[in-house]
């Protein structure tokens, strides 16, 4: 085995025994499962329930003050409310307001007349939509009774009113609403996991170093292969993380396709093209690579562990600068602007901003191909500049050096 | 083998740390690199190691470039350290791969060092779980376990006790006897004059004395006598100003010139109630203080 195999398995090998990293996975999948199988364990509940008594739907009463309006309201309510049992009631609002608040029943329209009325709920929830929907019931009740009365035959004004407009979408491109959610979640996983592990790199030299078990290290190994070992080890954690929780989120979603039914946003995520994902990966590893190997190179001019945080901070700026663009490009739907055009091809932020357009645009082959070229030929570019800076930098010890000293040393070398 | 180090030249920014730095160790023979903080050793090692290159001069070994791929070198740096947190098996091993060994030959060889250094009950611990003491002898076992050919001890003897000093004695003569190239960088003298056969004194960056330690001694001007006698007074009353005290018991004697080596110390001997005379030999401690001392002293002050 080469030098470099060695060194990658043996840092494969701390990922792998670390408590904490097998910890944080084996949490992250139970997480999963327990989101994924929440329809399930829930429904096996209400099934219970609803055998117990099928009829329990909320309550919600209607009170009219004139009597004619009682039968017209009461009957188009209990059409348009079909998750509740609309019961029509006489009491007084004092009433039906106590009801309301001791969970008799969840909601109440007092009706003055066709154009306004009360609306009495314990809680508003944000989603509530009941006063919108009879808005409109009291609209068509209103404009049918002005139709009738104005001589038009009911048959023709229900026609009227009820008039649906046919018509058809033809999405040439990306279908953005659909690619919304597993978008939003593959960028946060590429932030995520490159900015801890390329922090985990950074940590690993710094502790190597000022364990000085760098002092037998750089004179035991090349520093590329050591560099190259640890980045790449790191990256292939990273990947297993990612790939062991998306994995399992995949596979628990397929055991309970069932119970989630049409559920919009989790039949949009789990409906990602299969090539958008080998995109991720591409855009995974070389993104991770660029800023590994910075971290790497910075993580070797630390001389104690706690420089750690102030050294990386400038690298852990640009990146968080990328995902910010990224985001708000992201949030707005316009990510075709030009400052995304141009995040593509700049190699330390077109691991996300390319990702994206592809993912939530159409981008020309052509313009991903010289994106990722220009990722492939920074990769190595950083990763030979990185080799030379970590040779340097483990043997550098006391006040920290002057980027600009290293970068003599390093032209030096 | 012989290890050698020719004309070796290597500075950083505008400071000339080696200039000119010439040495040779021969196989089977311990070899001291001496030389105050600063003098340019453990640069010198570096460049011995392959960690960066020198600006000139060479590395030879028996007379040809050295080819690191073929010899091996073992390195007890002077800064201690390891993984302080992972097992000590794992990492010995890891260390010895790295130097070439295949996984199982390198933890047979971690294994038979840890017996021998009676360190085997620590195998499968963390490192900080160690005594100081013990986590050097887990160091040692580093520069040892793939076998090297050039074995290269900074400062090996610091922080060890009577016995585990004695240990490492052992080890180290063992290693010479299997004809390997020992080379030691130690500011403790007594241990080189009695491990070395030959040394360097580094003085910033340039070799201030080089060659066969029997020889240099031999070599200085053999005018001044020890006397150890029970009753000095008398000597130095006669002897006058020529005459030093070292000790109560011990006077050293300043010869006009060599050759009146002979009939001074036969005046010495019918005259007084002498125990011992003998021809005054420097210590390597006066050598190195000589030799190391001054220059630095200068460059500090400027």
């Amino acid at each position: 085995m080469t030098q470099f195999g060695k060194i990658l398995k043996f840092e494969l090998k701390y990922y792998f025994k670390n408590k904490i990293f097998v910890g944080v996975t084996i949490f992250l999948v139970l997480v999963i499962a327990a989101v994924m199988f929440f329809p399930r364990i829930a429904g096996a509940f209400t099934k219970n329930k609803q055998s117990d008594a099928s009829s329990e739907l909320p309550v919600m009463l209607i009170k009219t003050d004139s009597p004619e309006l009682t039968e017209q309201i009461d009957g188009a309510f209990g059409e348009a409310f079909t998750e509740y049992q609309v019961q029509p009631t006489s009491d007084s609002d004092n009433v039906i307001q106590d009801m309301i608040t001791s969970d008799k029943a969840e909601c109440a329209f007092v009706i003055n007349d066709m154009t306004s009325y009360t609306y009495y709920v314990n809680n508003l929830s944000m989603y509530d939509q009941n006063t919108a929907v009879a808005d409109s019931v009291l609209q068509n009740l209103f404009r049918m009774n002005a139709m009738v009365s104005a001589g038009i035959p009911v048959e023709q004004a229900g026609a009227m009113l009820s008039l649906e407009i046919n018509h058809q979408t033809e999405n040439l491109g990306k279908d953005q609403m659909q690619n919304y959610w597993y978008t939003y979640i593959m960028i946060f996983a590429l932030y995520m996991v490159i900015l801890l592990y390329g922090q985990m790199v950074a940590t690993n030299v710094a502790t190597e170093k000022s364990s000085r078990a760098m002092e037998v290290l750089i004179t035991s190994a090349k520093p590329a292969a050591m560099m190259f070992g640890k980045v790449i080890a790191s990256c292939l954690a990273g990947l297993v993380q990612l790939i062991s929780v998306f994995g399992c989120a995949i596979l628990f979603y397929s055991l309970n396709k069932e119970y989630w039914g049409d559920n919009p946003i989790v039949a949009s995520i789990f409906d990602m093209p299969p090539g958008l994902l080998v995109y991720m990966l591409i855009f995974f590893v070389l993104g991770f690579f660029i800023y590994a190997f910075l971290y790497g190179a910075i993580g070797s001019t630390a001389s104690k562990l706690e420089d750690i945080n102030t050294s990386v901070m400038p690298v852990t700026m640009i990146f968080i600068i990328a995902f910010v663009v990224v985001m708000y490009s992201f949030g707005s739907g316009n990510v075709d602007n030009m400052l995304m055009k141009l995040c593509s091809y700049i190699p330390f932020t077109s691991s996300m901003a390319m990702f994206t357009r592809i993912a939530m645009s159409t981008v020309p082959w052509y313009a991903v191909t010289a994106s990722i070229a220009i990722l492939i030929v920074s990769v190595i570019g950083i990763g030979v500049l990185s080799a030379k800076i970590y040779r340097v930098g483990v043997l550098l010890y006391g006040t920290k050096p002057k980027f600009g000293a290293i970068l003599k040393a390093v032209w030096k070398a | 083998m012989i290890l050698e180090l020719r004309d070796i030249r290597k500075s950083f920014g505008s400071k000339q740390v080696l200039d000119q730095v010439s040495f040779r160790a021969e196989g089977g023979k311990a070899f001291g690199l001496l030389g105050r903080n600063g003098a340019g050793k453990t640069t010198s090692i570096r460049i011995l190691m392959d960690v960066f290159p020198a600006d000139g001069g060479d590395v030879l070994i028996d007379g040809q470039p050295i080819d690191y791929r073929k010899v091996r070198i073992g390195y007890l740096p002077e800064e201690r350290g390891l993984y302080p947190k992972k097992i000590i098996i794992d990492q010995l091993a890891y260390f010895a791969e790295l130097k070439g060994m295949n996984h199982k030959a390198a933890v047979k060889a971690a294994d038979y060092w840890l017996e021998r250094l009676g360190m085997a009950e620590y195998r499968n611990k963390r490192l900080d779980t160690l005594s100081k003491g013990n986590q050097q002898k887990i160091q040692l076992i580093t520069a040892l376990a793939h076998n090297p050919d050039i074995i290269i001890l900074d400062e090996p003897f610091s922080g060890l006790d009577p016995v585990n000093a004695m240990l490492l004695k052992d080890v180290v003569k063992e290693q010479i006897a299997m004809d390997k190239v020992v080379l030691f960088s130690s500011h403790q003298m007594s241990y080189i004059e009695e491990f070395c056969d030959s040394i360097a004194i580094l003085n910033s960056g340039r070799i201030a004395l080089h060659g066969d330690l029997h020889d240099i001694k031999r070599n200085y001007v053999r005018d001044r006598l020890v006397v150890r006698t029970e009753y000095p007074e008398n000597i130095i009353a006669d002897f006058g100003g020529q005459c030093s005290r070292i000790d109560d018991c011990s006077l050293l004697i300043q010869l006009a010139a060599p050759e009146e080596k002979q009939s001074v110390m036969q005046r010495l001997t019918a005259a007084y109630d002498i125990d011992e005379v003998k021809v005054f030999e420097p210590s390597l401690n006066d050598i190195f203080v000589e030799y190391a001392g001054n220059h630095t002293d200068k460059e500090d002050r400027q």
